[in-house]
């Protein structure tokens, strides 16, 4: 056996990471200060154990890093996995945090107006654009989609196009636009994800930090 | 630019490639696999006859100017061994064992491997459902990377059948089953959860994955119907000759994997070597012809590649010009490499390396460029 290699998981930044923090307290990761600074320009972190570090990436990244092998775990939420549809990452657990749904959303005046069954063709803007096409074309309806990394609420006010395929917790920020959410399209929770080489080939490491992640979100 | 997925081979991992196809087919001789040769194209009904009909989606096709047929490039060479196996080879005594290499080609890469065009090596072993055969092809597929100088194989042992079987006991359906299986194969456990029948059951079976020997303590303790009974039998039959024929290997149990076994008939494998992302190779059971029941693996040299130390470069030596064709002679019967220097050069050492050579010959011997002190 070659000697121990590092283990490295993925977090995404932003929403997800605060409630990913008091988790990693429970399973007994403990990371170098730097990462609970916001400031800090540090990608990668040592933790308080020897052969695991953290980096910090975007969250759809959190997913291609683990997929190809450069990180062994990660938290994602399962929009990112139904976007991708990664076949070598493994979603054994559902840590049960980060909870919202991706939904369809039109502008309030529009609702009512026009008919779902009529459609062919429609232009969503959204930062889903996979998941997007497979939700319409399952019902015969080609979807045009632009993709959008953010502020997807302003494109039916500016004009760029009518729906938007958006993830909504509150639904605070549709109300604030005049928009309103039409059909929802999937629940979303964050899981811990897994490298399938990385399980099959290192199973005695990875497999008891599967058991203590299932063991919190399942106390939680 | 060539199209995605195609490249070209350059020195020395174009010599090196070869090398190790060399050694894999030194490795499946030495357990007596007589080598064929396929064609790259074949008529496309012969091509993607039977279980082959998997790979149609990812064939080239091409129509043949002479015959009016279509035609089709090999996706697996597999297929086409099998077929050799259950025709023309119909009347060899059984249980046959053949082996190959060559190139194929698909119509798209995967995310992890982009390459369109890949050399495969593998073994087929036909007319034996012992479980003695499923060892022997697991023995050798690490044998086989082993001599070619991967370390740290583990093999990852699947039931593609058993999920079926199971589904089949407690009649789901087709339509549920193909959820079923997906959620499966992402382990999944909250969606596996969600399902009406079986869910303790398979969520149960999603824990019988890892280390052999847990997997199979799991396993051991479920209440599974005859079907799936017999193959838990099988599986454990192979696992223990395993371990005794190659104790250096690790294996997992993974009974729910489905990906890419859509053809297997039984008890099949994944090849990983630590550190490698993706796997290396894979292989199990299948029906060759209409009832021949046959097993193998094919290794994806692309990826056997990047799990192998890098190509030794060999030592290649530097005839200054003039030196005498008898002295070259010489060196090249030893086995060595020696590059000729066609024209008089001002400096014979700069030469030697502006050639990528690492040697010099001077005064009769090949020395170091590194010791080489000039003329």
């Amino acid at each position: 056996m070659r000697a121990n290699q590092p283990l490295v998981l993925a977090l995404p930044k932003g929403r997800i990471l605060k409630d990913v923090a008091p988790m990693l307290a429970q399973v007994g990761i403990a990371p170098e200060p730097a990462f609970d600074d916001p400031d800090a320009r540090q990608l990668r972190f040592k933790t308080n154990i020897q052969g695991l570090s953290i980096i910090r990436v975007r969250s759809f990244d959190v997913a291609t890093f683990v997929a190809f092998g450069a990180a062994h775990l990660g938290v994602a939420g399962n929009d990112v996995l139904m976007e991708f549809d990664y076949a070598e990452l493994y979603a054994p657990v559902d840590l049960n945090i980060g909870h919202c749904h991706i939904a369809v959303a039109e502008p309030r005046d529009m609702v009512g107006r026009d008919d779902p069954s009529q459609w062919s063709h429609i232009r969503v803007a959204t930062k889903y654009p996979e998941i997007t096409k497979r939700h319409f074309a399952a019902r015969g309806v080609q979807a045009e989609c632009i993709k959008l990394n953010g502020a997807m609420e302003l494109a039916p006010t500016l004009g760029l196009c009518r729906r938007i395929v958006d993830l909504v917790s509150s639904g605070a920020t549709l109300r604030e636009n005049g928009l309103v959410e039409v059909e929802k399209i999937a629940d979303i929770t964050s899981c811990l994800i897994v490298n399938r080489a990385a399980l099959k080939t290192r199973p005695a490491e990875i497999q008891p930090w599967i058991q203590k992640f299932q063991e919190v979100a399942d106390a939680a | 630019m060539l199209p995605d997925g195609l490249r070209d081979g350059l020195p020395p991992d174009a010599a090196h490639e070869a090398e190790i196809v060399t050694r894999l087919l030194a490795s499946f001789a030495r357990y007596g696999y007589a080598r064929v040769a396929p064609p790259l194209v074949e008529f496309e009904d012969t091509l993607l006859d039977g279980a082959a009909a998997t790979i149609a989606n990812a064939t080239f096709r091409l129509m043949d100017p002479v015959s009016q047929r279509m035609m089709g490039v090999r996706a697996d060479m597999t297929f086409q061994i099998a077929r050799i196996a259950t025709t023309r080879l119909a009347k060899l005594p059984r249980p046959l064992r053949l082996a190959y290499a060559g190139q194929v080609l698909r119509v798209r890469g995967s995310q992890l491997r982009p390459e369109r065009e890949f050399r495969q090596a593998g073994v087929e072993l036909i007319g034996s459902a012992a479980p003695t055969a499923d060892a022997e092809i697991i023995s050798l597929a690490a044998s086989a990377l082993r001599n070619a100088g991967v370390s740290d194989i583990s093999v990852d042992i699947n039931l593609p059948t058993l999920v079926p079987n199971l589904c089949r006991a407690l009649s789901i359906g087709d339509s549920e089953m193909g959820s079923l299986r997906a959620a499966l194969d992402r382990k999944d456990a909250v969606a596996v959860a969600s399902f009406e029948r079986g869910a303790a059951l398979f969520a149960r079976l999603l824990e019988a994955t890892g280390p052999a020997a847990d997997a199979l303590a799991v396993l051991n303790e479920m209440d599974l119907p005859e079907e799936a009974a017999a193959e838990r039998t099988q599986l454990s039959e192979v696992v223990r000759l395993v371990q005794t024929d190659s104790p250096e290997v690790m294996i997992t149990i993974d009974p729910v994997e489905h990906r890419g076994f859509e053809y297997h008939s039984g008890l099949s494998f994944t090849l990983f070597a630590r550190g490698v992302r993706g796997e290396i190779g894979r292989g199990g059971r299948y029906i060759a012809g209409d009832a021949e029941s046959a097993t193998g693996f094919s290794l994806f040299l692309d990826s056997v590649l990047r799990a192998v130390p890098g190509p030794e470069l060999p030592m290649r030596v530097f005839l200054p010009h003039g030196v005498k064709p008898q002295a070259a002679a010489g060196l090249r019967e030893k086995g060595l490499i020696a590059v000729a220097g066609l024209m008089p050069a001002d400096d014979d050492t700069l030469e030697a390396r502006r050639l990528g050579c690492t040697h010099i010959y001077r005064g009769g011997r090949a020395v170091a460029l590194d010791e080489d002190q000039g003329s």
